[in-house]
């Protein structure tokens, strides 16, 4: 493995891509709609004690939308395109090797995805002007960005080694993506409500007169006082909920999930999450504690009213996923590259179908 | 004594059910360009591909400069400069930087590799396109460009595939000087072409594939021994009035002696025979102002190799 050729490889991609006007477009519409959701973000989140929190989690999650939709694009034809295109044997017959080769265009499907990343940063940098952004918020939600993008240039890259034809290619690039981004969540909603448990709800309520809650004889008020009114016969309601507590972790490969459950959480004075990953952290990490299957609701009782945990106590009580799911994707990634490699490898012993050498 | 540069002993390669290459055997020697002729579809392409380290053969083997390139292919690669038939190009680098980045490829110090890029663009005389998007390149150009990438590391052995394609008269001229020098150098050149008349005036050995299998050297020494046809132009009257005189002074019947535009052309089974008819006609005072070959003998060879095969 020479680095020398390796970054000569990946040179030889960037410096294709900047010298294309349409590259620039890309990233200036980008750009435009960073403008507009900053804007945005900074009058929805005016309510808050500290807007920055907020503007900048959107400003990191709409980024990491923008990278997924663009990536596939920009990686899912380098290597079969370059074959379509007879550029790819002339590099085959140096002496850059074919993990060099591999290597090379993956680094450089990252480094064009991690662009727009760039571009983010001045918008980013803004939302802290706002307040409230902590360092470590800043720093692992951008490392998350940065290996979410090379996970994705990584499969993009790889999956153009494997299929013939580009536009193939680039369309399996794309619903692995919907897989891992929106499939991950139609596998949890649909499973989860499928697998079902019986939840019994006993209900007993007071007698209501014309003043409100009627009383024991002797007691002329009862307001507050159950043990003093006068009640009806408790009713017994069944019905069945989903278990998505089964389920919970088919969210974990979720880049936005993984986005939002390893960044640290922390709370305002109202015990609600400062921004956008805990806010999703929590609905995500609620999902891991099962249902409770008898519920009593005694408005003439003493008994203690159901009780739903904080948001703090939510996370205290569950486990965090986020490093599962980053590790099912790498190694996803990294296998599917494994695979091209053997497929990129020359002298070829077998082709695809369909596709010549050069 | 001359060593084999590139040796193919019973290469064989198919595609699925295609037998593109059925059974080569070849040495193509060190300071001599040898030609490799075949018909499209003949196996050429992929014979190249097999000998320039991208395509492993089913069966056989190869050596470049004594490697193998399934074995070694980073050993072979080092020696072999490989040009393909398809042109591919970096549309948005020049010139230059096409060469540069090549050269970089092969280990070659950035230093290094401009000064062979100015070098390289000098030899094939695209300096004044050097800085040049190649998109902007015609095809004659790109396959310029072609030849120096190949020619970036220095090579020992060359593949050319096609080289000559899209080239006009002066560049081919160019070219045939270049390979013959690079030849004198002692480099072992493989070419490959099916425009005969442009291999003929370049080669010192060729080689015939026909339908994957490169044709024995007695099958190609008694099709070169067959009857070949000359033309014969008189200077003072057209052909179909030169027929008769012609036909009476080789004591030919005259209804053999075909016209071709303005030549008569009349067959001779050998060199000699042909000096002999020479001798004749001059000596029955015909003004003989054009007496040629009417086909090359890689041309004549191949015909008949193919006329063999139907």
């Amino acid at each position: 493995m020479s680095f020398s050729r390796l970054w000569t490889i990946s040179r030889l991609e960037l410096l294709q891509r900047v010298r294309t006007v349409s590259w620039y477009v890309l990233l200036g519409v980008f750009a435009l709609l960073l403008v507009g959701v900053t804007g945005l973000a900074f009058l929805s989140f005016s309510g808050m004690d500290e807007r920055g929190p907020g503007i900048y989690s959107t400003v990191v999650y709409i980024t990491l939308l923008l990278v997924l939709l663009v990536s596939p694009t920009l990686s899912g034809n380098s290597i079969n395109g370059d074959r379509d295109a007879a550029t790819l044997a002339p590099v085959q017959v140096t002496l850059a090797t074919t993990g060099e080769i591999l290597l090379g265009k993956f680094l450089a499907a990252w480094i064009t995805g991690l662009a727009f990343a760039l571009v983010a940063v001045p918008f980013l940098a803004i939302a802290t002007l706002a307040g409230g952004v902590r360092p470590a918020t800043v720093v692992i939600s951008l490392a998350v960005l940065v290996v979410e993008t090379g996970v994705i240039a990584a499969i993009g890259v790889a999956l153009s080694g494997l299929l013939a034809r580009p536009l193939f290619s680039v369309a399996t690039t794309y619903l692995v993506v919907a897989a891992l981004a929106i499939g991950t969540v139609i596998g949890f909603g649909l499973v989860g409500s499928s697998i079902t448990s019986e939840t019994t709800e006993r209900y007993r309520s007071a007698v209501y007169g014309d003043n409100g809650p009627e009383c024991i004889e002797g007691v002329v008020n009862c307001w507050d006082e159950p043990e003093s009114m006068i009640c009806e016969d408790w009713t017994t309601y069944t019905s069945r909920t989903g278990r998505y507590d089964f389920v919970w972790w088919m969210l974990a490969a979720n880049p936005f999930v993984i986005l939002a459950d390893a960044t640290p959480t922390h709370f305002d004075r109202y015990g609600n999450p400062e921004d956008m990953f805990g806010y999703l952290k929590i609905s995500v990490r609620q999902t891991q504690i099962p249902p409770q299957l008898e519920r009593t609701y005694d408005e003439c009782g003493t008994a203690a009213e159901p009780t739903y945990p904080t948001p703090e106590e939510v996370l205290a009580q569950t486990v965090p996923s986020w490093f599962v799911g980053l590790g099912v994707q790498v190694l996803l990634a990294a296998g599917l590259m494994v695979w091209a490699y053997g497929r990129t490898r020359t002298p070829a012993r077998t082709l695809a179908r369909g596709t010549r050498i050069a | 004594m001359t060593t084999a540069g590139i040796v193919a002993r019973g290469v064989r390669r198919s595609f699925g059910d295609v037998h593109a290459v059925r059974d080569v055997t070849l040495e193509a020697r060190e300071g001599a360009v040898t030609g490799l002729v075949g018909p499209n579809g003949s196996g050429k392409t992929t014979l190249l591909l097999m000998l320039a380290s991208l395509l492993a053969p089913d069966a056989g083997e190869v050596r470049i400069a004594g490697v193998d390139p399934v074995a070694d292919p980073a050993a072979a690669r080092a020696m072999l400069g490989w040009m393909p038939d398809a042109l591919g190009a970096w549309g948005s680098l020049t010139a230059r930087e096409t060469i540069v980045t090549t050269g970089r490829l092969y280990d070659l110090d950035r230093e290094v590799a401009q000064r062979r890029a100015a070098q390289l663009l000098q030899e094939v005389g695209l300096v004044e396109l050097a800085d040049a998007p190649a998109r902007v390149l015609s095809r004659g150009q790109k396959q310029r460009l072609g030849l120096a990438r190949a020619l970036v590391h220095d090579p020992r052995v060359l593949l050319l595939d096609e080289p000559a394609s899209g080239l006009d008269p002066q560049a081919r001229i160019d070219l045939r000087l270049l390979l013959r020098r690079l030849a004198a150098e002692g480099r072992t050149i493989l070419l490959s072409s099916h425009i005969l008349s442009e291999l003929e005036e370049v080669v010192d050995d060729a080689v015939f594939l026909v339908q994957g299998s490169t044709v024995s050297s007695d099958r190609i020494a008694e099709a070169a021994r067959r009857e070949r046809t000359w033309r014969v132009r008189l200077a003072d009257r057209d052909a179909v009035s030169s027929v008769l005189p012609v036909a009476q002074a080789l004591g030919r019947d005259p209804v053999h002696l075909p016209v071709d535009r303005r030549d008569v052309l009349v067959g001779f089974a050998s060199d000699g025979d042909a000096a002999a008819g020479l001798a004749a006609l001059v000596t029955a005072g015909l003004p003989v102002a054009e007496f040629s070959a009417a086909t090359g003998l890689l041309e004549h060879t191949f015909l008949d190799l193919e006329g063999g095969n139907r």
